[in-house]
């Protein structure tokens, strides 16, 4: 009996040391590597590396290999290592659980620079940021917070922060001109702020079209000045996407905009069933999903780049603890290309969202969100 | 839901005969008058104006057009149906007479109906009842599969906490076959296959080595999740054409599938679902009614008595674990070929477990197990509506509420439960 149960626990524990370290050796020089669309500007050119760098990251439960933000992330890490030889080391996470231990193990691994993708990673970040001073932590998605939610500054921590609400807005005014039936919809994951930062953008941007135009276009799913709505309660069970996209397509909706990762791709199922149209999050999702042909444009969010950006700094000694903020101006989030969809958007709705993202870049219009970083 | 149908039980019967009469039972009517409370507090609160309801899908044969209800007066009525059977339910507790599952089935669905017409009132958005129904099905197959697996491994005596992992196995396997066959059918072979490998697992280690079944299951849980994201990662991530998105067509049976209404919502379906259909039929005839059943229940209940009567012990127990293992493996199927996906991490998400909760609730039976799974399912899909209908409540709380209605269902409603005598519990001649 004592055997056996050994025999269990070694091939448990094998199994999750393989998977653990699965996807650590790879360069992101996969097929989705190409998804960062518009942000591919690598120069490549040599910098002073600091002794004993070492760039490291730690996933959030969803993995590299969620076609979202922590893949977009583990891509950005691989260019710095590529651009320029950096020592890089790259841990997955498989439950809630596994943040700390695996901040920690990158700890004792020798790493310098240690990112955390995803607002999940905050409270194991500030932990270990407080009781290794010495160590530069990057944060992807959150700023840091104390148990109280009053907000809370290390030095060593730099937030690596997106204002998605302006690449939102011009999805959902794209949306809003885009719909044959008046009602489009968006969900999300879990009900934090920086899922509910592209809601509030998507609905901003119907509103907008709606006064311009004097059209009704409803949105379902998420109510701004409330802030409730849909949300399918993780992001893994894919089938919850389904179901949430069907209730939308019950009551009319033509074009759903899901923003829980890999839960996106059982909205698609369901829009493409019912004959409607999807728009991406994070990446560019008609590289990124084989659901090209139903997606009118994807609202990107360029994680990679701000990882490698941030990387080059912290390798140079310039890290700094002062938040990065991800914006259309600097190009940190954006809407992608139509594609597929080229033929279809009329002319003077694109170029009036080309206005549009033109006067948020100028400043002359802002995009209000409680959830703005 | 069926806690209190069981109330003279046959120890009560024998010794009313010799004592004085028992007290009434007022449980199931309490518990009803608790509801037509309930629904009336939601009457109340009903805003003024109609509810649009929809039943037609749009390829229905026959279109019955929207059409809208007034919100209070239907409410109010509703009130009145369940008042009525909490009354009905007092008089036959009175007489100390049985009462039947109709009524209480007639005070859940107005209750739920009133909560309907409560959060849909007064709005442009209609409810759309196929749509509900539909949902929930889609919901509720998964965990239909899941409890009746656990119902076949648990009624011959082993626990099945691996229901999770054989979940999640099936979900790979029906994927990455079905990819490689090019044919979604081919994944609803191989499915169960990788359900039975979980399953000999556990009998391997549960039976011939008579480990704590529960350890065996939750490593075998842990096994299975590492195993299949490592292959996601790895394999399947250079090889993408191994994780395809094939999908189960839906094939709708002729006449019955124009029935109004349910037409739609139970005929209109893929493959999986009407085996699942099926299943539950036969394992409900099955368990109760023939000589495998009979044997698996002795098996569970009293092995040494089975053992007397030359029933071998663990040979059924390996049998029907490696059976229960191929129904949940099949139940995987549902994650990807039958909803049209490819395999994602994890996906399963801890429907398996939900499951389990469903076979209790269900009693151990595969009707009962049903009805829960349906219950949980319908739970999800309200939640579903409420956020999609802008109801006021906080988005964290409307997330609470299918495991809200786990707890209240599993520690409320289940009442007494009595699993099978020997579960748990490693035979030893």
């Amino acid at each position: 009996m004592k055997k056996s149960l050994v025999t269990v626990a070694g091939a448990t524990a094998l199994a999750l040391t393989l998977a653990a370290c699965g996807s650590a050796p790879d360069s992101g020089s996969d097929a989705t590597g190409e998804a960062t669309g518009g942000a591919e500007a690598t120069t490549a050119e040599a910098i002073d590396v600091v002794d004993g760098f070492k760039a490291c990251m730690v996933s959030d439960a969803g993995g590299y290999d969620d076609q979202s933000f922590n893949q977009s992330g583990k891509e950005g890490l691989d260019r710095a290592a590529a651009d320029w030889g950096i020592a890089t080391n790259a841990v997955e996470s498989t439950s809630d659980a596994d943040y700390g231990p695996n901040i920690d193990s990158l700890i004792d691994d020798g790493c310098t620079y240690i990112i955390g993708v995803g607002f999940l990673l905050a409270p194991a970040i500030a932990e270990a940021a407080q009781a290794n001073p010495d160590i530069e932590f990057g944060l992807i998605d959150s700023a840091l917070s104390n148990p109280d939610f009053s907000p809370l500054v290390l030095d060593n921590v730099k937030p690596l922060l997106f204002n998605t609400a302006e690449a939102a807005f011009l999805a959902g005014y794209a949306a809003a001109g885009m719909t044959q039936s008046g009602t489009v919809g968006t969900f999300g994951g879990l009900p934090i702020d920086s899922v509910e930062i592209f809601m509030d953008g998507f609905s901003d941007g119907i509103t907008q079209y709606n006064e311009d135009n004097g059209a009704s276009v409803t949105l379902l799913g998420w109510d701004k000045a409330a802030q409730t709505g849909s949300f399918t309660g993780d992001f893994d069970n894919q089938a919850n996407g389904t179901t949430v996209t069907q209730g939308f397509i019950d009551q009319g909706a033509d074009i759903v905009m899901p923003v829980a990762g890999p839960v996106g791709l059982g909205a698609a199922t369901a829009l493409q069933s019912g004959g409607g149209t999807l728009i991406w999050v994070d990446s560019d999702g008609f590289l990124s999903t084989d659901f090209g042909d139903i997606t009118l444009t994807s609202v990107m969010k360029q994680i990679g780049q701000a990882v490698h950006d941030s990387i080059k700094d912290a390798a140079e000694g310039n890290f700094s603890n002062e938040a990065y903020v991800g914006t259309l101006e600097n190009g940190g989030v954006g809407l992608a290309p139509w594609h597929d969809f080229e033929s279809k958007v009329p002319a003077e709705l694109s170029a009036k969202i080309d206005d549009y993202k033109q006067q948020i870049i100028d400043g002359t219009f802002t995009v209000e969100s409680e959830n703005t970083p | 839901m069926t806690a209190t149908l069981d109330a003279p039980t046959p120890a009560a019967a024998t010794a009313a005969a010799a004592l004085p009469a028992p007290p009434p039972a007022y449980r199931t009517p309490i518990v009803l008058a608790v509801l037509a409370v309930v629904t009336a507090v939601m009457a109340l609160a009903t805003p003024a104006g109609a509810t649009n309801v929809r039943i037609s899908t749009n390829t229905d044969l026959f279109q019955i057009p929207v059409f809208a209800v007034p919100g209070r007066a239907t409410a109010w009525l509703l009130t009145v149906l369940v008042l009525a059977a909490a009354a009905y339910a007092f008089v036959l507790a009175r007489g100390r007479r049985r009462i039947p599952v109709w009524v209480i089935v007639v005070a859940g669905v107005c209750a739920l109906l009133a909560l309907l017409v409560l959060i849909s009132a007064g709005k442009t958005q209609v409810v759309p009842v196929t749509g509900l129904l539909a949902g929930t099905l889609f919901l509720a197959t998964p965990l239909v599969f899941g409890a009746l697996s656990g119902v076949v491994c648990e009624r011959v005596g082993i626990v099945n906490i691996a229901i999770e992992g054989q979940l999640l196995a099936g979900a790979f396997a029906a994927a990455v076959v079905a990819s490689m066959a090019g044919s979604a059918y081919v994944g609803l072979i191989a499915a169960p296959l990788a359900g039975v490998a979980v399953g000999a697992l556990l009998a391997f280690f549960s039976i011939r080595y008579q480990v704590n079944q529960i350890i065996v299951g939750v490593v075998l849980n842990v096994l299975v999740v590492g195993l299949t994201s490592f292959l996601f990662s790895t394999v399947l991530r250079e090889n993408p054409q191994l994780n395809s998105r094939t999908a189960l067509p839906t094939l709708p049976i002729p006449l019955l599938s124009e029935i109004p209404l349910v037409g739609p919502v139970l005929f209109r379906q893929n493959l999986l679902v009407y085996l699942m259909y099926a299943i539950v039929i036969a394992l409900q005839i099955l368990i109760f009614r023939s000589r495998w059943g009979l044997r698996l229940r002795a098996v569970g209940e009293h092995p040494k008595a089975a053992d007397t009567v030359g029933i071998d012990v663990n040979r059924t127990r390996w049998r029907n674990t490696l059976l229960g293992g191929a129904v949940a493996g099949l139940g995987g199927a549902f994650f990807t070929v039958a909803s049209g996906l490819a395999f994602g991490k994890e996906m399963t998400a801890g429907r398996g477990f939900i499951a389990l909760a469903a076979m209790i609730l269900g009693r151990w039976s595969p009707t009962g197990a049903v009805a829960a799974a349906v219950v949980f399912g319908l739970s999800d899909q309200l939640r579903i509506l409420m956020a999609t209908l802008a109801v006021p409540v906080p988005s964290q709380f409307l997330l609470m509420l299918p495991y809200v209605v786990t707890i209240l269902a599993v520690a409320g409603f289940a009442g007494k439960v009595r699993a099978p005598a020997a579960e748990g519990i490693p035979y030893v001649k």
